[in-house]
């Protein structure tokens, strides 16, 4: 087990190969990128079998690595080597295997590998294929390690490293000026929330001493650390959480990432980067639970907010990309949610199915684009008998994700909803219906619109998916289908999936059954309404749309954040801004560096004439010191 | 009280190096001119060998040799191994340049082994005049080696300096050695230490005798104000052996002067401690006039040797914050020395990768050089960021840790100096890349001397004799080198391990 550090090194290791020897390599360097996530993905499942069969109380456990935790009570293990120590100061690297570690791992370099797989096929003929790769791999590298990571500092480190990559990756194409900006906003908007993750970290290592999290987590829970810090440091670590998952106020940045490559859209929504958050709000869970988890009350409230402004806006779009990238949202805000209801089980359960199902939907997504270009559903119709493949796939994922029953976004959505019920007031479990309900509308939408009825004029010629993007679809697929089996309780050992990830208390499968029948009546009833709407055309909309119009123009407009934040750009940080700029030019700049750093170079100049080049001066320097040197003992001996 | 023979089998490395040199210099008279670079791979190989040798044969070592005049253990070792690395890696660097513009091939890796031999006594020596003679040797080898482009100039002049203020020292430093001698009667480090436990108060003819034979020492590793020959010295000297003053010599020394105050000064501080105030004000000096010095310098060369003198001061700074109780410093200044040197290699090497193939050595001249070399000018910017003191590189991770061995032993105002002049120092190495990355290339039209008004650059070099591209083997020389810098700057604790079991052979205290 203690190998699992390999699974980033391969990774790490092939960015720098393929961009200095790319050309030079089968491929471009794509071939070593997969081998890389590949030999990922094969050292994951030698840790995983390892880990079982060590669990849960085997002879590894209580040896100087492993232990049982007394949050999570599973098996835990943790490897740390000596990083860099100076005096008091130790840095230690280390990994920690837990399970959600483990399923975090699995997740990421399935749909790395996956995703690279498939842009072997949809990036093919780009002038820079081996960057893309390149890239790619550190990509996955860095999320690898964000959820290896056993310390905040690592942890911190490979967080903005995620952030670079996404900035390399949405920017991809930065000829686009839309890619440009949409890289800069990406990075940006995570920067502000990145931050407080920052501001957090310390402020854990001012109380604990360390960056290691068993030590702050012992800290918050058994007190040594008092209530205010605690709460702090978990709001803290939540804005960092909210940033790169896309919370609501920093979604923004979420929807215009598509202008990345599609295959990227699909990685950073499915696997990296947008889970990290929710990832980080999970391991650090016993501060957020630690006394009376006030902080959980944040995220719950940030969670449904974020999930119903998110599905409401899905609900009205038109760009099919930007359909999936406001489910991805609301998707994330319903994972907080679940956190924030102590669902720690069924938020992780619906990040991994919710993590299938969205890869696919984008893999699917990108082959319509890659074959018609064309982004906007209402310009499309019947791609179904252009591209069956493309067009099965999409409808899995789709219905997978508006909770069809048996498929696996069902079995997760409900374990979301059974949390919210047992620990939420009754308000949160209307509106997570709510959510729910435009959930499966909206990829119903999406799905009807753009892949049955009448194939548009000028579609005829569109052709399906080259295998090499199919393949990886069709894995994708089964994952969307059977995931959701692994919630139950098999016969034999195996008790679901609460009885491996969870936190406190081991339960296994449960099914409340008035919520589970209610939820599937939505979605199929939603499914058959959108049927109604946008395929038979049996119910008109029109008629709603007109009475809500101004309600249907805020959302429409995406509730104005992006004028807001832009407003306020305008308006008050460039004006405060321009009064920095001039302060620091004329005090700064000319005052408080120009004046001492003129006086240091003319100093320079000026010391420069002792070497004159003579040798007898260099002989008197020498005897000079020593005088200087003989005068100066003799003072301080006297 | 062991007899002069035994155990001289530990001496088998130095026996064996000395052969080698000899080696060389015999098989050198029988190969013909075209072949000569053979020997350089014969002194590479017969070092790998000798390192392999050293490790496996002394590997937890710790005896002393004929009555206390030598010490084989971990210290020693580690050095050796430290400094006939940085030998192979100086000969690697140098078969190029040696073959186009030098002649006498054969005997320039002869002298470069025999200084290695010199510095490996330096570094095990524990006493005075074993200490003295092994430096005469380093500095007797280094004296020819400056004065081996015959036909510069500027290489005689700077090797007659240096040998000048060479014998100066010397005869200074034995005139120390000298005056402790009469008034403790003991040259050896730890004898030194114990009579000055025991003495009833120290006599001034000692501390005139120290402070002597600080001079002596100071001159080696160029602090100021003994340091006025360095600047010309390197800047004659032919490349590699510019290369060969800041990374093995001034090692040496430090090797030499670290168990010196180690055993002899360190174990009586309580008696007698004005030691570390004399070296504080020397490293403090040092720093900052070798870095805003080299604020001014326009020839690379020199700009590496006033470069090389401020490091200096922050050595010395971690040789004054050595304490009894504590290993902090001393590892500090191991840490620094490996970094430091590996991080000046790739500077060298890729500067005499650039000289090979343009003959220039202006800082004015290397403008556009990311243009056309791109991977030289790369490599020059990282080692220029690592010896700024930048993260990932080596040179933040040493400075860190003798910045906070310097603070821990209580010398804020050295350690609060030491950082104030690296920031100054930022200046002048940023220079050098903004001069490659963002300056165009320069007119054709050779540069003036800024000391003396001539013509410099192109000086007695055919054309005909530079490279069209830097070879292979250079470039392999620096991605090793960079990558060392990478390791060293990310992850240093394994080399830490080794200098922690270094540091316990002269610091037993702790």
């Amino acid at each position: 087990m203690e190998w699992a550090w390999l699974i980033p090194v391969f990774c790490f290791a092939a960015a720098p190969l393929i961009v200095v020897f790319g050309e030079r390599l089968p491929g471009k360097g794509a071939i070593l990128s997969i081998l890389a996530i590949g030999g990922g993905f094969v050292v994951f499942w030698v840790v995983l079998t390892a880990f079982l069969g060590a669990s849960p109380a085997s002879e590894i456990n209580g040896t100087a690595d492993c232990f049982t935790s007394e949050f999570t009570e599973s098996l835990t293990c943790v490897y740390e080597h000596s990083w860099f120590h100076a005096a008091d100061l130790e840095l230690v690297w280390g990994i920690i295997i837990d399970p959600l570690t483990l399923v975090m791992l699995g997740l990421v370099t399935f749909v790395a590998l996956m995703v690279q797989v498939y842009s072997l096929g949809y990036m093919k003929g780009d002038p820079n294929f081996g960057w893309y790769f390149a890239v790619h791999s550190l990509f996955a590298a860095a999320m690898l390690t964000l959820v290896l990571a056993d310390n905040f500092l690592l942890l911190y480190v490979a967080w903005e490293l995620v952030g670079i990559c996404s900035y390399l990756l949405i920017g991809f194409w930065h000829e686009r000026p839309s890619a440009r900006e949409a890289a800069k906003k990406a990075f940006i908007v995570t920067r502000i929330g990145d931050v407080g993750l920052l501001i957090g970290i310390l402020l854990l290592w001012r109380e604990v001493g360390s960056f290691s999290m068993s030590e702050a987590f012992e800290a918050a829970s058994t007190g040594a650390m008092s209530e205010g810090v605690t709460t702090a440091a978990a709001i803290l670590l939540l804005l960092g959480a909210m940033g790169k998952s896309a919370q609501v106020p920093f979604h923004v940045w979420l929807p215009d990432a598509m202008e990345g490559p599609t295959p990227v859209s699909a990685l950073i929504h499915a696997a990296t980067m947008v889970v990290a958050g929710v990832y980080l709000v999970a391991r650090a869970f016993p501060i957020f639970s630690a006394y009376d988890a006030d902080p959980l009350v944040v995220v719950v409230i940030v969670g449904l907010v974020t999930a119903l402004m998110a599905s409401t806006i899905a609900l009205v779009a038109t760009d099919l990309k930007r359909i999936l990238a406001y489910s991805t949202i609301s998707h994330l805000g319903l994972m907080m949610l679940s956190l924030g209801a102590f669902g720690y089980t069924a938020a992780i359960f619906h990040l991994l199915a919710h993590g299938f199902a969205k890869a696919l939907l984008f893999l699917g997504a990108g082959s319509v684009l890659h074959s018609t270009e064309e982004q906007d559903i209402q310009r499309m119709g019947g791609l179904r008998k252009v591209m069956p493949l493309t067009a099965l796939v999409f409808s899995i994922g789709a219905i997978s994700l508006g909770g069809i029953p048996i498929l696996s976004g069902f079995w997760s959505k409900d374990e979301i909803l059974a949390a919210v019920n047992d620990h939420r007031n009754v308000a949160f479990i209307v509106f997570a219906l709510l959510t729910a309900l435009m959930s499966a509308l909206y990829m119903a939408r999406a799905m009807f619109i753009a892949f049955y009825g009448q194939l548009r004029e000028g579609m005829e010629q569109v052709h399906d998916a080259p295998w090499l993007m199919a393949v990886p679809m069709a894995l994708l697929a089964v994952l969307a289908i059977g995931f959701g089996f692994l919630s139950f309780n098999w016969p034999g050992d195996y008790d679901g999936i609460g009885s491996f990830v969870s936190f406190g208390e081991r339960h296994g499968f449960s099914f409340t059954w008035w919520l589970g029948i209610l939820s599937a009546v939505m979605a199929v009833g939603s499914f058959l309404f959108a049927w109604q709407v946008y395929l038979k055309g049996r119910i008109s909309l029109d008629n709603a749309k007109a009475t809500f119009a101004p309600i249907l123009k805020v959302v429409e407009n995406k509730y104005y954040f992006d004028e807001v934040y832009q407003w306020v750009i305008d308006r008050v940080v460039l004006v405060f801004s321009r009064i920095i700029a001039w302060f620091d030019r004329a005090v700064v700049n000319d005052i408080g560096v120009n004046t001492p750093a003129n006086s240091v170079r003319r100093l320079g100049y000026t010391l420069r004439l002792h070497v004159t080049g003579h040798v007898y001066s260099y002989t008197l320097a020498m005897v000079l010191g020593f005088v200087g040197l003989g005068i100066f003992w003799w003072f301080r001996s006297t | 009280m062991t007899g002069l023979t035994e155990n001289l089998d530990l001496l088998t490395p130095e026996f064996a190096l000395a052969g080698l040199a000899f080696l060389v210099l015999a098989v050198d008279l029988f190969l013909p001119e075209d072949k000569k670079h053979l020997l350089a791979w014969l002194s590479v190989a017969g070092l790998s060998g000798l390192i392999v040798l050293a490790a496996v044969m002394l590997w937890g070592e710790d005896e002393s040799l004929y009555d206390g005049l030598l010490a084989v253990d971990d210290y020693s070792l580690f050095f050796k191994i430290f400094f006939m690395g940085m030998g192979i890696f100086i000969i690697l660097t140098s078969i190029d340049y040696v073959k186009q513009f030098l002649d006498h091939q054969g005997e320039f890796y002869a002298l470069i082994l025999f200084s290695i031999l010199g510095m490996n006594v330096m570094a095990q020596s524990r006493e005075l005049l074993t200490a003295y003679i092994a430096l005469e040797l380093l500095s007797f080898c280094l004296y020819v080696l400056v004065a081996y482009a015959r036909k510069s100039p500027r290489s005689n002049e700077g090797s007659l300096k240096y040998i000048i203020i060479g014998a100066f020292s010397s005869a200074i430093m034995l005139y120390g050695i000298s005056m402790i001698y009469s008034t403790l009667g003991v040259t050896r480090f730890d004898d030194i230490s114990l009579a000055l436990v025991g003495a009833l108060e120290v006599s001034p003819a000692l501390w005139v005798g120290i402070a002597l034979l600080l001079v002596g020492l100071g001159f080696k590793i160029s602090a100021v104000p003994f340091h006025a020959w360095a600047p010309d010295a390197y800047e004659g000297a032919p490349y590699p052996v510019t290369a060969y003053l800041a990374i093995g010599s001034k090692a040496a020394a430090f090797a030499l002067l670290l168990r010196l105050v180690a055993e002899g000064f360190v174990p009586a501080i309580d008696r007698w401690d004005q030691w570390q105030l004399i070296i504080s004000v020397l490293a403090g000096v040092t720093m900052v006039v070798g870095n805003l010095v080299a604020l001014a310098q326009r020839n690379v060369k020199r700009l590496m040797a006033y470069s090389s003198i401020a490091h200096a001061g922050f050595i010395l700074a971690g040789v004054a914050a050595l304490t009894q109780d504590s290993q902090l410093a001393s590892n500090g200044i191991m840490l620094y020395l490996v970094g430091y040197s590996v991080t000046n290699l790739v500077v060298f090497a890729a500067l005499i990768a650039y000289f090979n193939i343009s003959g220039k050595e202006m800082i004015s001249d290397m403008g556009g050089l990311a243009e056309e070399r791109p991977f030289l000018a790369a490599c020059i910017a990282m080692g220029m960021f690592s010896l700024g003191g930048l993260p990932i590189f080596a040179g933040f991770a040493i400075k860190f840790y003798l910045f906070t061995a310097v603070a821990e032993a209580g010398f804020l105002w050295l350690a609060g100096l030491a950082i104030f002049s690296s920031l100054i120092s930022l200046y002048y190495y940023l220079q050098v890349i903004r001069q490659m990355y963002i300056e165009s290339a320069p007119q054709e039209s050779p540069p003036e001397s800024p000391a003396t008004g001539e013509l410099v650059g192109l000086e007695g070099i055919p054309r005909a004799s530079l490279a069209a591209s830097p070879s292979i083997l250079l470039v392999s020389v620096l991605a090793i080198a960079l990558a060392a810098v990478l390791w060293i700057g990310v992850y240093p604790s394994p080399l830490l391990d080794t200098i922690e079991a270094a540091s316990r052979a002269i610091l037993p205290g702790t």
